[in-house]
């Protein structure tokens, strides 16, 4: 009698799959990746540049500060402040600006660069550290995840390397 | 007794499984699925991605007819299976040339979320994602124009396919598998016989190798330093020495794991031997309905199941005990080797041997559903993709 009920819950169980199957494409797809969407998750900030904390409106363009990320126990990115020039199209062929990361009021980086004509390409540049907290860098260079000045996204990123 | 059934020439299943019209029959509900599938593809734009669609549904639907017709599974299987793996790479690098004109991702791409998903990732993501909430891949969790592979859709497509397939992922799903399904193809006989069946523990101590690390740097490790298949895919652009050093391990496991050693041995050793993610996948052996036995009463112990095996999931004991190892992917190469068809394809909870074709079928349909829609759109695409490059008016 056992024997004879496991095996109806068995076929039962494999109908079930076969339905599961049929479902796939149509609903349960869709209802596991937005379960995942909705999640609560977020990317890890040494690949998405972490918050924007602040942005700064120029004509025709803004600068988005973002919170400093600094790695975890044994993570090896070093700390870095993001900042993002967005759109590209809409900022003048070079830039140079003071900028105030930590919101103290007071500048903490000069950061200047050329805007190259080629969307694919790297900006050449540098960040000049206007106090001990942050450390300077010419581009082209050595790029990181820490220390970089890129064109991604629609915007020109820099990862100034903090201290 | 026993010694005259060993004696006897082996008792070949006949070639006419079924007949014709039964096979038919048993094949139209795929045939329907696989134009279910597919339809969506002929609503869009591009002849040669028409032709593509077309061709997948004539070849699925014609290797399921022929599993019908045969009995054989993992004959017809491997036609499919080796397809995926080598046409997936075509035309994921075509479509990576033609985007960013390269295969490697520079850290811009990353920067941006454009890294394509892999769910070779998944076991490394868990603990991160469990006790931080953050998800250490460069991708996107949401779909982009630019990556449309993101997270969430990737990880959704693999917990429902899991649900279906378990650890048969790695022979319906994986186009990873494909490649090294293929150069095991290529020789007669094996090179190498005798294989260490320790080497089976590897893959567990890989995944419990990666899994830890991965959430104490808070980075895919497999991916960033092991990951063969980065040779076929994409990988960081080579920049430093330590890039350098990375794209050479990958090229060193995908020449050693993915080509020498499946030619030698005719097994697929990186699934076998390395892969974390299959042994992660192994897991849901546990849950999933269907597997394969062994009729006792009419095994023989000749060992052409275990010599069959292309991932070692059989050894003398589980077959004494009727059973497979926990990582059998249910390719259906031991049933199909089995000249006394004692190795028989089985539903959990019902007796051993009483309706194996009964179970084939039920695990079947889903399996090549799921094959049908995930490995067959890879397949639709990558056809589309070389047709575009033939010189055709």
């Amino acid at each position: 009698m056992r024997a004879r009920i496991l095996a109806v819950l068995a076929y039962i169980g494999a109908a079930v799959t076969l339905l599961i199957a049929a479902c796939v494409p149509f609903v349960l797809m869709g209802v596991f990746s937005n379960a995942v969407a909705h999640a609560g998750l977020h990317l890890d900030p040494s690949y998405s540049g972490g918050t924007i904390v602040r942005t700064v409106a120029h004509s025709g363009y803004q600068m988005d500060v973002y919170a400093p990320v600094r790695p975890r126990a044994l993570q090896q990115v070093a700390a870095f402040v993001q900042i993002a020039f967005r759109p590209v199209a809409a900022l003048p062929r070079h830039v140079s600006e003071e900028i105030d990361l930590d919101g103290d009021g007071q500048p903490d980086v000069r950061v200047s660069f050329t805007v190259p004509a080629d969307p694919h390409a790297r900006p050449s540049g540098e960040v000049v550290a206007l106090n001990a907290k942050y450390q300077s860098f010419t581009m082209p260079g050595n790029y990181s995840f820490s220390e970089m000045m890129v064109q991604s996204g629609g915007a020109v990123v820099v990862r100034v390397p903090l201290r | 007794m026993a010694s005259r059934v060993l004696t006897r020439p082996p008792a070949l299943r006949s070639p006419a499984f079924r007949s014709i019209g039964r096979s038919v029959l048993l094949t139209l509900p795929m045939a329907l699925w696989a134009l279910l599938m597919f339809t969506p593809s002929f609503r869009q734009p591009g002849r040669n991605l028409h032709i593509g669609a077309l061709l997948v549904i004539l070849f699925m639907t014609a290797l399921f007819f022929l599993m019908m017709r045969t009995g054989k599974t993992y004959r017809w299987r491997r036609y499919f299976f080796v397809a995926l793996g080598l046409l997936f790479p075509v035309g994921f690098i075509a479509s990576l040339v033609a985007v960013r004109g390269t295969m490697s991702i520079p850290i811009e791409r990353m920067v941006s979320g454009d890294t394509p998903f892999c769910y070779m990732v998944i076991p490394m993501l868990i603990l991160p994602a469990a006790v931080t909430r953050t998800i250490i891949f460069p991708g996107s969790i949401l779909p982009t124009a630019s990556n449309p592979h993101s997270i969430a859709i990737m990880i959704g497509l693999w917990l429902a396919l899991t649900l279906v397939v378990g650890k048969a992922w790695c022979s319906y799903v994986c186009f990873f598998g494909g490649i090294e399904e293929g150069f095991a193809a290529l020789p007669k006989r094996m090179k190498i016989r005798k294989l260490d069946p320790r080497l089976r523990l590897v893959p567990w101590a890989i995944l419990l190798f990666v899994v830890v690390l991965s959430a104490a740097l808070f980075e895919p490790v497999y991916c960033m330093w092991l990951c063969p298949f980065k040779t076929v895919t994409e990988y960081p652009a080579v920049h430093s020495v330590t890039t350098a050093i990375q794209m050479g391990i990958f090229i060193t496991l995908f020449a050693g794991l993915v080509v020498v050693l499946p030619y030698l041995t005719k097994k697929r050793t990186q699934c076998a031997f390395f892969c974390p993610f299959g042994a992660f996948q192994s897991l849901f052996n546990k849950i999933n309905l269907f597997e394969i036995r062994f009729d006792r009463e009419k095994c023989v112990d000749c060992t052409l199941c275990q010599t069959s095996c292309p991932t070692m999931a059989l050894s003398a004991e589980s077959i004494r005990e009727g059973k497979t190892l926990l990582n059998c992917m249910k390719c259906g190469a031991c049933v199909d080797s089995c000249k006394k068809s004692a190795a028989v394809w089985h539903l959990k909870g019902t007796k051993v041997a009483l309706k194996p074709e009964r179970a084939r079928l039920l695990f079947l349909y889903g399996a090549w559903a799921m094959a049908t829609m995930f490995g067959g759109s890879i397949l639709a695409n990558s056809i589309s993709t070389i047709i575009g490059f033939l010189p055709l008016r």
